[in-house]
């Protein structure tokens, strides 16, 4: 069962190529499809932290590979995260929950790699207008979005990938 | 679950010293870490871009026979007009050779050029990109510049294997000189991409405009490349400029524009990415750098 | 959390409710305390606060304002600002950079077992090491485009100075003691490092944008642009431009920043310009503007914060002049092409101005300098250049010459206004003159035999003017002198005619006081005891105590040209077109002015002037060879003084040179040609102007 993050990864790439592919559509807008947050959310819930945490930095390191995100950070993030929900599963006990804790998760995650950015890049282009402002909340509000929108199909994907490779159910599903 | 917080806990500390070590880890580490995952990516990206083409394809395919022949009409006629464009043109480069010779210019910087399609295009505040399917094994080095047709797209900013990642004219990383059209003085003005900007088309600020610059009878001047900073050949379309009243300064010596990039940038299915042949010292800067 | 979740999955006991309430309390009041503190802060201590932090964390940086530009006559930009592209380095940006070349050091420095450690010297060194590994850079990616670029046609510019490719530790010491703050300046100029100047503005440019397009965007190299003066024709005018130096001197609506408390850093990246010289100097004023300011708030470090506010600089006014820059190009030209046997370009002066407006169009001084060089950082070396050569005169409105032969005209008008002569008198001219019982000689050992007015000024003869000029009186021909206005001062400054710019004819310290139209008080003034008639003769040759400047011979050609006595040089173009304000009349009757103007023309034709003829161009000039001492021997002056043309004059002209011990100096021969080309540079574009003017007049 070591492997089970590998397979999940490799369960969830088409959920993130999917969101590039989505993020191509918005890029004359400016905004990306933000969905590495949400995709560790029902993986957290029934892998063991072992598990969870190299899937995390796996979907981190992923989204980041393409994009001028300072090394590490939304890894790094995601791994936190999915830390703090395998610790405190019964968080992720009911839909509602699970709901709550992908759109905080994706949120959260969205607003790390997108500080980051804003802060490694302004010694050359200050982040001073309020358009970037502006547009920082934007992002991060369709990553919200995003995350209550995207949760349920995601989710079901890897609860049947996980269901497939043997992963014992969550402890605590009502 | 006193277990799982134990272990929460013991995770944290973990993360925090991995993190420690991450920070000074040797950057060629961290940067093989995200070469490996660009790698990983590089199969799904050529999957979908060519699926997009295979669909792009069938997509003609359906086409009414009809249609087909009204196409091939209208491309006859293109075709008769440019035939006499080329006739015309024929004249004024053996002009051109012959000028050459007179004066023994030689041709300086000359260029490798690579036809990429795009597989995707990615876009925020702070970065402007497309992915294309090219890379390293096919001869594309960074900093080379990708232009489509005459205007430019951008410059490579990285290099995979068999993708690279083109920062867009419009990208904040993005910055060159360029001529506007209708100044006689030739005076440089600095483009850049421009960051944050939502849900409006993508700009670039051109800055250190001469205060005396007036777009005069022009309705929508166009700024060109200099070919003068050795990356871009001199004469391609950057886009056109729009005075910006709003961020120039009264009374400061310079004015501020915006530069709107050719509309096609956002939609663009192939361009051309022209490697220099011979290295010059801001790759090789590059790639001695921890940036990228 | 604990509190959310049911018992079943955390078994809750008294004792974890007694801890849970404790630590509720724990953080209840430390939020009591920040909250009461802060509102403590904020209502009762916040006029003193805000004093304390204004005068602590705040900071004015003065912008300065784009001087205006100088034009010429047509319109041609004769002083502009350029872009100036200089390559900074983000201090605080680079403080990681620092800490770890430090450390290295340090390391080093501990493992060396050295006796002492200087940990300031190592941090002085590391920041120094890493500015330099930075400036490295920038200068591989501009020189290796050079060496790789194949075509031979771009030069690879020559970085004469040190101070642009490293980083020199006083400078970095200064900066940090001083301007910490700010970025630190790595490159002044990237277009034209090191000189100021331009080797070519194309390879400049060259620069510039290899380094905008090769040179990674991120990081803590930053570019900037200000703007700088810039003197496109070069040394093309120089005197009468003059140049800018640094001023440190707080433009006037800045000190009334009342509502700040400026500390001690109140200057930073104040580097105001003021003029030096020239129209720079005396309209500074009008051509400065007016600075702006930026407030700033800063780090606890002293690092540039948050920009509060901002006030614009507004840049100053232009001003046209009233020099034709293709004729001035013409004199300066023609004067840099008398040199002495060994190559040195001789001193001298030409001046051209328009009769019927006094308007100067030509105003030449040479050895010169060039402004460009001198805008920013004025380098010792070129300063003294400058001042060994004798360049910081402007010989035409501030050199001090006896004008020789020139000042025949005025004897001869002297005489005739008296009566002691007329137009058609015929006077026996021998190869010298007695008087008292010295011999005065003339210049031909043969002498001129009979002579009338017409062939005096034609082959200008001595002994007829020794002849008049004692006949007239020292009296008598020391007043028309000055009816001419030979020890008049003819540059007024602006502050006298501060609303009127054309009057305000200013250039700075133009000969004033200095001037000499002597006269017997002068000499017994000057201890030169009692005034003999011997004086007299030299007087009416011009020499003698005679001092005068090119432009004052300039004006005595024009209002000879006009039949009036006086003219007003102007400097500043009047787009307007008004014409000369007038003077009083010579008071010779037509016959004696038309004897005079057809000597004058003679001159040119067939006497001392005849190598400056223009085929097609008939004018009137003056030559004259004066005698001045230098080092103690003799050496000459070469005169030509006129207008052009001959029949209906339209523009007058004066040239000087300043003959060396070495050289042969003589009137006509030597100012003969400067006259030449500068008439003829003149003509076509008069001629153009006329058609344009006046259509009909061609056909």
């Amino acid at each position: 069962m070591g492997w089970a993050w590998l397979i999940m990864l490799l369960a969830t790439y088409p959920w993130l190529l999917g969101a590039d592919l989505a993020s191509d559509v918005l890029a004359r807008g400016g905004f990306v499809v933000f969905i590495s947050g949400v995709c560790i959310v029902a993986p957290c819930r029934r892998l063991r932290p072992i598990q969870a945490i190299p899937f995390a930095a796996c979907v981190g390191f992923l989204f980041e590979a393409r994009r001028p995100i300072p090394d590490g950070v939304l890894a790094f993030t995601l791994v936190a995260i999915s830390i703090f929900l395998t610790a405190n599963k019964p968080l992720l006990r009911n839909a509602p929950g699970l709901l709550r804790g992908a759109i905080i998760s994706n949120t959260l995650a969205c607003t790390a790699w997108a500080a980051a950015t804003a802060l490694a890049l302004s010694t050359t282009e200050a982040p001073s207008s309020n358009s970037t402002l502006t547009h920082f909340a934007l992002q991060v509000a369709l990553a919200a979005l995003i995350g209550a929108a995207l949760y349920i199909p995601i989710s079901l994907v890897q609860n049947y990938a996980m269901d497939r490779i043997g992963v014992p159910p969550a402890a605590d599903t009502p | 679950m006193d277990q799982n917080r134990r272990g929460a806990r013991a995770s944290y500390v973990a993360l925090t010293i991995f993190l420690a070590v991450w920070i000074f880890m040797p950057s060629t580490v961290r940067r093989f870490n995200r070469e490996a995952f660009t790698e990983f990516q590089a199969p799904g990206l050529h999957l979908v871009s060519k699926s997009r083409d295979l669909a792009r394809f069938w997509e003609l395919k359906s086409r009414s026979s009809e249609e087909m022949a009204l196409a091939g009409r209208d491309l006859a006629r293109v075709n008769a007009a440019l035939e006499l464009k080329l006739a015309s043109l024929d004249d004024v480069r053996r002009e051109n050779t012959r000028l050459r010779e007179i004066t023994r210019y030689t041709v300086p910087a000359d260029y490798m050029s690579v036809v990429a399609r795009v597989a995707t295009r990615d876009s925020s505040s702070w970065w402007n990109r497309i992915v294309i399917r090219k890379g390293r094994n096919d001869g594309i080095r960074p900093g080379a510049p990708v232009i489509f047709g005459n205007s430019v797209v951008g410059r490579v900013t990285a290099v995979h294997l068999t993708t690279s990642e083109v920062d867009l004219v419009t990208s904040p990383g993005f910055r060159c000189t360029a001529f506007l059209e209708g100044d006689d003085q030739n005076s440089i003005v600095l483009i850049n991409g421009l960051a944050g900007n939502s849900l409006r088309t993508p700009q670039a600020r051109i800055s250190v405009i001469p205060n005396d610059y007036s777009t005069g009878t022009l309705q929508s001047p166009k700024a060109f490349t200099t070919g003068m900073g050795g990356v871009f050949p001199s004469r391609l379309v950057l886009g056109t400029v729009d005075l910006d009243s709003k961020a120039t300064k009264p009374g400061s010596s310079f004015k501020e524009g915006r530069l709107n990039p050719s509309r096609e940038l956002y939609n663009l299915q192939e361009v051309s990415v022209l490697v220099p042949l011979h290295q010059n010292p801001g790759e090789a800067l590059l790639q001695g750098d921890q940036f990228q | 959390m604990k509190e959310e979740l049911p018992g079943k999955v955390l078994p809750s006991t008294p004792i974890d409710r007694l801890r849970l309430y404790g630590v509720f309390f724990f953080f209840a009041i430390g939020f009591i305390y920040v909250s009461v503190g802060l509102g403590f802060r904020q209502l009762v201590e916040s006029g003193k606060l805000k004093a304390v932090s204004e005068s602590q964390s705040r900071r004015i940086v003065i912008l300065p304002p784009a001087r205006g530009r100088i034009y010429d006559r047509n319109g041609e930009i004769l002083v502009d600002n350029r872009a100036r592209w200089s390559v900074k380095a983000d201090l605080a940006a680079l403080q990681k950079e620092f800490r770890a070349e430090y450390l290295k050091l340090l390391a080093a420095e501990k493992a060396r077992e050295a006796a002492t450690l200087d940990r300031e010297k190592l941090q002085e060194n590391a920041r120094k090491y890493v500015l330099q590994r930075w400036l490295d850079k920038i200068w591989f990616v501009i020189d290796e485009t050079n060496k790789s670029a194949k075509s031979s046609r771009i030069k690879v510019p020559a970085v004469t100075s040190p101070g642009e490719r490293f980083v020199s530790i006083d400078d970095l010491r200064k900066h940090l003691r001083e301007r910490r703050p700010l970025p630190y300046t790595l490159v002044t100029d990237l277009a034209f490092p090191g000189t100021g100047q331009a080797l070519s503005p194309q390879d400049g440019m060259k620069a510039v944008a290899r380094f905008i397009e090769q040179f990674p965007v991120d990081g803590p190299i930053r570019l900037e642009s200000d703007i700088i003066r810039t003197y496109p024709h070069g040394t093309l005018a120089a005197h009468v431009l003059g140049y800018v130096k640094d001023s440190d001197e707080l433009p006037p609506n800045v000190e009334d920043l009342a509502d700040t408390k400026m500390d001690s850093l109140q200057k930073l990246q104040y580097s105001g310009k003021k003029g030096a010289a020239g129209i720079e100097e005396t309209f500074d004023t009008l051509l400065r503007g007016n600075s702006g300011w930026e407030l700033w708030s800063k780090t606890s470090a002293g690092y540039n914060q948050n920009r509060l506010k901002v006030s614009d600089p507004q840049q100053g006014s232009h001003a046209t002049l009233s020099l034709d820059w293709r004729i001035q190009a013409a004199a300066e030209g023609a004067l840099s092409k008398i040199r002495d046997p060994q190559g040195t370009v001789l001193p001298g002066a030409a001046v051209m101005m328009d009769v019927h407006t006094g308007e100067i169009l030509a105003l030449a001084s040479q050895p010169t300098f060039d402004p460009n060089r001198l805008a920013d950082r004025v380098t010792n070396t070129y300063f003294k250049e400058i001042d060994d050569a004798g360049g910081w005169l402007n010989r035409s409105i501030q050199g001090l010459y006896a004008p020789g032969s020139t000042f025949k005209i005025i004897t001869a008008i002297a005489g005739m206004r008296n009566k002691v002569v007329d137009w058609d008198d015929i006077l026996d001219c021998g190869p010298s003159f007695r008087v008292g019982n010295r011999d005065f000689p003339e210049h031909e050992p043969a002498g001129y035999g009979q002579v009338d007015l017409e062939k005096m000024l034609a082959v200008s003869c001595n002994v007829w003017n020794y002849q008049v000029g004692l006949r007239t009186g020292i009296d008598k021909l020391h007043d028309e002198a000055r009816r001419f206005g030979l020890d008049t001062p003819l540059l007024k400054t602006p502050g006298d005619t501060e609303n009127n710019y054309k009057e305000a004819t200013a250039l700075p310290y133009p000969a004033d006081k200095r001037l000499v139209v002597p006269d017997p008080a002068y000499k017994l003034k000057i201890g030169g005891g009692a005034w003999t008639p011997g004086d007299t003769a030299n007087l009416a040759i011009g020499q003698g105590y005679l001092l005068t400047t090119p432009l004052h011979m300039a004006c005595v050609a024009a209002s000879v040209a006009r039949n009036e006595t006086r003219t007003t040089p102007y400097i500043i173009h009047d787009l307007r077109g008004g014409t000369h304000p007038g003077a009083a009349p010579i008071g010779l009757t037509t016959a004696q002015y038309t004897a005079l103007k057809s000597g004058l023309e003679r001159c040119v034709e067939e006497g001392t002037g005849k190598t400056g003829k223009i085929p097609g161009l008939p004018y009137a000039a003056k030559t004259g060879t004066a005698e001045y001492f230098k080092d103690g021997k003799k050496a000459h002056l070469a005169w030509m003084i006129g207008y052009a043309p001959a029949k209906d004059p339209a523009v007058a002209f004066c040239v000087l040179i300043e003959g060396q011990l070495d050289t042969n100096t003589w009137g006509g021969k030597t100012a003969g040609p400067v006259v030449k080309e500068m008439l003829e540079t003149w003509w076509p574009i008069a001629v153009k102007v006329n058609l344009e003017e006046k259509p009909d007049a061609a056909r």
